[in-house]
């Protein structure tokens, strides 16, 4: 139950995050995706099947706020965190270094796959963001390292 | 198993939509409705933490502010007797005072409260709804009456979407303000717009020129100031390459204007 309650006020900050970004500027939007954080602190935490249900509501919630095709978000990030998770419960992912080259690549993969819908399927143009976009997968590790790392001190000291 | 069944889920979900541009389906409808009460209730707390400050402990700012209102009302108020008098010169003044009091009755204002979280260019929310009288289609238009987008499902109780100009998806009637050459504007993915369809042996056209809707669409009205050309090339197709800088500012885009009424109907 308190996986559950951790999960929704996750997902509440994801969309408070993401909103306060774009008030204080649009083009941070494209540097950072705050439903990506939620799902690969989660899949990071509580493995796949935590993570492919955090991706599948923050990608379509994350639909929802656009004008794209709806599903195609809740497609890739069920894939991230499905495979965030699955992979650091076979290999230890939790020292920061590690950690952040792991979200970095899987982040990396996310961004691609997403874009890849969108271009080849769906035929659409792709933003760039004046190239902010390339920059996403980097915050996004950065910022989840930090609190993941941040959280398991918490943990460890708490016990 | 679950992967499989999450994965399907989505594919259904995805496969619902086609054709592109059909009504969003009731899931969608359901997260719009049920999440975007979320980032109305953010703007709105830091809105009224804002005001606070500025109402409180910022009084110098408000008294320049005040000035400075007080200055952009009079010469709103001398360009208004301005364009009523020209106004005149084509209709009498009992129509002139429906249509203005019409058009005055008409104007919603509305703060954007979120932008599109996949591309940003492509849509924002604006915190009024059905309840306040929202309808699909109905144009925004931002603080100086220049064309932002128009409105378009899902429209829940207090939040709509707006589709911008800017977006690829997107097409508005346009003319050029010299020499009336038509073309459709859409947008390029990149925060600007393409004019399209203007054949390449038309020479009445070039940078620098301010493009205004024509009507022809039969969604916006005419007259609508849009952008400025840009750009204006030539490639191995039929038709030129114009690029046009919308003058909506998204820095700016805090608060718009819903026209509630059909102002083709006014003119």
């Amino acid at each position: 139950m308190r996986s559950l309650y951790e999960a929704v006020l996750g997902i509440i900050l994801a969309v408070v995050l993401h909103t306060l970004l774009g008030k204080i500027s649009a083009s941070l939007l494209f540097l950072f995706n705050t439903f990506s954080w939620v799902v690969l602190y989660f899949s990071l935490a509580k493995h796949e099947v935590f993570g492919a249900v955090m991706g599948s509501v923050c990608g379509l919630l994350q639909d929802s706020f656009s004008l794209g095709v709806f599903g195609v978000g809740g497609l890739t990030k069920t894939l991230l965190g499905f495979s965030t998770g699955y992979t650091s419960r076979k290999i230890n992912v939790a020292p920061p270094v590690r950690n952040f080259v792991f979200l970095l690549i899987v982040s990396s993969i996310e961004l691609a796959l997403w874009k890849f819908l969108v271009f080849f399927l769906f035929r659409e143009r792709l933003a760039w963001g004046g190239g902010l976009v390339f920059f996403q997968p980097l915050t996004t590790a950065l910022i989840v390292t930090l609190l993941f790392q941040i959280m398991r001190r918490v943990r460890e000291e708490g016990s | 198993m679950l992967l499989a069944g999450l994965i399907f889920f989505h594919l259904l979900l995805i496969s619902l939509q086609v054709p592109k541009g059909k009504e969003p389906t009731y899931f969608e409808r359901a997260f719009f409705a049920v999440f975007s009460p979320v980032q109305h209730g953010v703007v709105s707390f830091f809105q009224d933490l804002r005001k606070f400050w500025n109402n409180y402990f910022y009084f110098r700012q408000v008294r320049r502010q005040n000035q400075e209102m007080r200055d952009e009302i009079f010469i709103v108020r001398q360009e208004n007797q301005v364009l009523k008098n020209l106004l005149l010169k084509y209709k009498d003044a009992r129509e002139i005072q429906d249509l203005l009091s019409a058009i005055s009755r008409s104007i919603l204002v509305s703060s954007v409260i979120g932008f599109d979280s996949s591309e940003i260019y492509k849509s924002v929310v604006l915190n009024k709804g059905s309840l306040d009288g929202v309808k699909k289609d109905m144009v925004v238009l931002d603080k100086r009456g220049r064309l932002v987008g128009r409105v378009i499902a899902p429209i829940s109780l207090k939040q709509s979407r707006v589709q911008l100009v800017t977006d690829e998806a997107s097409g508005v009637g346009v003319f050029s303000e010299r020499f009336k050459v038509v073309g459709i504007l859409t947008g390029n993915a990149e925060g600007k717009c393409l004019m399209k369809y203007v054949l390449k042996t038309n020479k009445e056209i070039e940078e620098g020129e301010e493009v205004s809707t024509s009507g022809f669409d039969g969604l916006y009205p005419s007259g609508i100031p849009v952008g400025k050309i840009v750009s204006c090339t030539e490639d191995a197709t039929l038709f030129k390459k114009i690029i046009v800088e919308p003058y909506f500012d998204f820095s700016e885009l805090d608060q718009v204007a819903v026209i509630t009424v059909d102002l083709r109907g006014l003119s």
